[in-house]
C-alpha cells in the first residue's frame, strides 16, 4: 500500500470538510454541556437546519436566505429543547432522542409534501444556491470552513475568558451560587440551548449547501452523535473538540482513500469505530490517572 | 397511588388527543383532509382480517422492541442500539439457516434462534461493558454501533453472503421452506406469521421476569433510585449488563423472526427503524410492561393505517411526528398538562396529599 496515496491534498480537504460539520455541531453541543444539560438532540437540529437551508435558498434563490432559514430553525429547536429541559424539567436525554426522531420525521414529511420530491430534494439545477466558496490549490473550500475555525477561537474566548462563559459554566455546576450573585441560572441555560441551536443550524446549512445543493432524508447520518462523542472526548474545550473532530474527519477521509483496497461499505464504518476507540482510550487513561492519584 | 395513576392516564389520553390534533393541523397545512386521512388510517388498520393481521404483526413488533428498551432502562442502562442488534441477529440466523439447509427443522430452527439471540446479545454486551467498566456513555456508543452493524450487514449481504439465485438481486440465500414461519390462514394476505406465537411467549416471559421475579424487583429498584439500590447491596453493574444482554437478545430474535417469516431471506431493507418506534412507545409508557403492550396495539393501528394514508399523499412519517409530539407532551406532563389532568380527576388529589 502506498502511503502517499492516502496522505495527499485531497485527503486533507476531505478531512477538513467532514470535520467542519462535526466541529460546528460540536460547538453547539458544548454550549449545552457547559450549562450542564448536554444536548443529544443536535443530530435532529442539524437535519432540520439542513432542510431549512435548502428550502430558504430555493425559495429566495439566495444562500444568505438559506443561512437565515437554517439559523431560525436552529434557534427555534434550541429554544424548544431549553423550554422542555429547563422550564418543564423533562429528562434531557428523552427530549434529545425524541427531538432527533421528530426532526427526521418532519423533514421527510415536509419533503414528500412538496410535489414530486421524495428521498431527496431535486428541483431544477441551479434553483438552489450553494454557500460561496473559494479555491485553494485547485480545490474548492466553502467559506464555512474558515468561519468554523474562527468560531472555535471565539467560543474558546467566550467560555474561558469572559464572565458570560463563567456564568454559563456556573449555571450547570453551581446554579445556587450563581443565583446568589444575582444571575439567573435559567437564563444562562436558555442562552446555552439557543446558542446550541444556532451552531447546529450552521452545521446543517453547511451539510446541505456547503458542497452539495440538495437535502436527502436523514441527511446527518448520525454525525450529530459523533459530535457529542467529540465533546465528551474533548471535555467541552472548544480546541480539543476541534481536534477530535479533525481526527474523525481524517479517519473518514483516509477510509475513503482506501476504497481501492477495502470495500467502501466497510471503510465507511472506520470513523464510527474510530470514535468509539477514541472514547475508550480517553476513559482508560482517565481511570488510570484516577488510580494513580488515589 | 391510584389517584396518581388515574392522573397519568388522563394526561396520556389528553396528550394522544392533542398530538393527533396537531397531526391534523399539519395535514391541513400541507393541503390534505385530516378527517379523510384519519378515516383511511383506522379502516386501513382494522377494516378486514388481513388489515387486522398486519396491525397485530406491527403491534407485536412494537411490543417486543418496546419491552427490549424497557428491560434495559429499568436496569439503569439505555439501549438505543436495538436496530443494529436486530440486523446482526437477522444476518447471523440467515447465514446459519442457509448453512443448515436440508437438515431437520427441529435442529435448524432452535440453532438459528440461538445464534440470533446470541448475536444481538453480544453486540449489546460491548456498550454495556464499556459503560460499566469505563463509564462511557452508552447512548453514544449504541447509536454509533448501529451504523457500524448496518454497514457491516450491508457489506456481507452484498458481498460474501449474497444470494446466487437467479433473478434476485439483493439479500442472502433464501430460507428453505421447511424452516420458514408460515402465514396464518385466518389472516391470509397479511404479514402475520406463526412467529407471533414465539413473540407473545417472549413478551409474557419478559413481563413475568420484570414483575414476578427478584431480578425484576431489583431492576425496578435500580431503575427508580440508583443510590438506594446501591445502598441496599444490589450490584448496579451486574444488573446493567444483564439488562443489556436480555435487551440485545430480544432484538436479535426479532431480526430472525423477520428473516424466517415475512422476508424469507436477509434483506437490507427489512426494517424501517422498527426499534426506534418501539423505543418511543416504551418512553411514552415510562417503561411499564403492561402499558407498553397496550400502547403498542394503539401505535400498531396508527402505523399500519399510516401506510394507507400514503394513497392520498400523506407521508407515513406523520405517525412518527404524532409519536414524538406525545413524548414531548408527556415529558412536560408536570407543567403542560399536569394542571388540566389534575383538574379533570378532581381536586381530591391535593387534599389526599395533605392528609397522608
Amino acid at each position: 500500500m502506498d502511503l502517499g496515496a492516502i496522505f495527499n491534498l485531497s485527503t486533507l480537504m476531505n478531512t477538513i470538510n467532514t470535520a467542519t460539520i462535526v466541529v460546528l455541531a460540536g460547538l453547539g453541543c458544548l454550549m449545552t454541556d457547559q450549562a450542564g444539560m448536554m444536548c443529544i438532540g443536535i443530530d435532529g437540529m442539524m437535519t432540520a437546519g439542513a432542510f431549512a437551508a435548502v428550502i430558504g435558498s430555493w425559495l429566495c434563490s439566495s444562500w444568505i436566505m438559506g443561512l437565515v432559514f437554517a439559523l431560525a430553525v436552529g434557534l427555534l429547536l434550541g429554544g424548544f429543547y431549553g423550554l422542555f429541559v429547563i422550564r418543564y424539567k423533562s429528562d434531557e436525554f428523552i427530549i434529545g432522542v425524541a427531538l432527533n426522531i421528530f426532526a427526521v420525521a418532519i423533514t421527510t414529511f415536509l419533503l414528500r409534501s412538496i410535489p414530486g420530491q421524495s428521498g431527496s430534494f431535486h428541483p431544477a439545477t441551479g434553483a438552489v444556491v450553494k454557500l460561496p466558496s473559494f479555491s485553494i490549490a485547485g480545490s474548492n473550500v466553502s467559506i464555512m470552513v474558515p468561519l468554523s475555525w474562527l468560531l472555535v477561537a471565539l467560543t474558546w474566548l467566550l467560555v474561558y475568558r469572559t464572565p458570560l462563559g463563567f456564568w454559563l459554566h456556573a449555571s450547570g455546576e453551581h446554579p445556587e451560587s450563581l443565583r446568589s450573585v444575582g444571575r439567573s441560572p435559567e437564563r444562562m441555560k436558555y442562552l446555552g440551548s439557543l446558542a446550541c441551536g444556532l451552531f447546529c443550524g450552521l452545521s446543517g446549512a453547511y451539510l446541505s449547501l456547503g458542497y452539495l445543493s440538495t437535502f436527502t432524508e436523514n441527511m446527518s447520518a448520525s454525525q450529530g452523535y459523533v459530535a457529542v462523542a467529540c465533546v465528551i472526548f474533548g471535555r467541552s474545550n472548544p480546541v480539543y473538540v476541534f481536534l477530535a473532530a479533525l481526527l474523525f474527519g481524517f479517519i473518514d477521509a483516509a477510509g475513503q482513500r482506501m476504497q481501492g483496497i477495502v470495500d467502501p461499505t466497510l471503510t465507511a464504518t472506520f470513523p464510527y469505530i474510530g470514535t468509539i476507540l477514541m472514547m475508550v482510550i480517553l476513559a482508560v487513561r482517565y481511570t488510570a490517572m484516577k488510580k494513580k492519584r488515589a | 397511588m391510584k389517584q396518581v395513576r388515574k392522573q397519568y392516564l388522563v394526561s396520556l389520553g389528553l396528550s394522544v388527543l392533542i398530538a393527533m390534533l396537531l397531526g391534523a393541523a399539519l395535514m391541513l397545512l400541507t393541503g390534505h383532509n385530516p378527517i379523510e386521512a384519519y378515516g383511511i388510517m383506522f379502516s386501513g388498520a382494522l377494516g378486514s382480517m388481513t388489515d387486522l393481521g398486519d396491525t397485530l404483526y406491527k403491534s407485536t413488533q412494537l411490543a417486543i422492541t418496546g419491552l427490549a428498551t424497557a428491560v434495559a432502562s429499568q436496569s439503569g442502562i439505555f439501549n438505543v442500539g436495538g436496530e443494529g442488534q436486530m440486523y446482526l441477529g437477522a444476518l447471523a440466523s440467515a447465514w446459519l439457516g442457509a448453512l443448515l439447509k436440508g437438515t431437520s427443522p427441529w435442529l435448524a430452527i432452535p440453532a438459528c434462534l440461538c445464534i440470533a439471540g446470541l448475536a444481538g446479545a453480544l453486540w449489546a454486551l460491548i456498550p454495556a461493558l464499556l459503560k460499566v467498566k469505563l463509564k462511557i456513555n452508552e447512548v453514544i456508543t449504541t447509536i454509533l454501533m448501529n451504523t457500524i452493524a448496518l454497514k457491516f450487514c450491508s457489506y456481507m449481504s452484498n458481498g460474501p453472503l449474497k444470494t446466487t439465485e437467479r433473478g434476485i438481486n439483493q439479500g442472502t440465500q433464501s430460507i428453505s421452506k421447511a424452516f420458514r414461519f408460515a402465514s396464518i390462514d385466518l389472516f391470509s394476505g397479511s404479514n402475520l406469521t406463526t412467529a407471533v406465537v414465539l413473540i407473545v411467549f417472549i413478551i409474557l416471559l419478559v413481563w413475568y421476569m420484570m414483575n414476578r421475579t427478584t431480578t425484576g424487583f431489583e431492576m425496578k429498584l435500580t431503575g427508580q433510585n440508583e443510590s438506594f439500590a446501591r445502598f441496599s447491596g444490589l450490584s448496579a453493574a451486574r444488573l446493567a449488563v444483564l439488562g443489556m444482554l436480555i435487551s440485545g437478545a430480544m432484538c436479535g430474535l426479532l431480526g430472525m423472526f423477520e428473516t424466517f417469516g415475512v422476508q424469507r431471506r436477509f434483506r437490507m431493507d427489512f426494517s424501517s427503524e422498527f426499534y426506534f418506534d418501539g423505543m418511543l412507545v416504551a418512553m411514552i409508557m415510562q417503561y411499564k410492561p403492561l402499558g407498553i403492550v397496550l400502547m403498542s396495539f394503539f401505535f400498531g393501528i396508527l402505523m399500519t393505517g399510516g401506510q394507507r394514508m400514503q394513497y392520498i399523499g400523506v407521508s407515513s412519517e406523520l405517525v412518527e411526528i404524532i409519536q414524538s409530539f406525545i413524548i414531548f407532551l408527556m415529558a412536560a406532563e408536570s407543567g403542560l398538562l399536569g394542571k388540566v389532568s389534575r383538574a379533570l380527576t378532581g381536586g381530591a388529589a391535593k387534599k389526599q396529599e395533605v392528609k397522608t
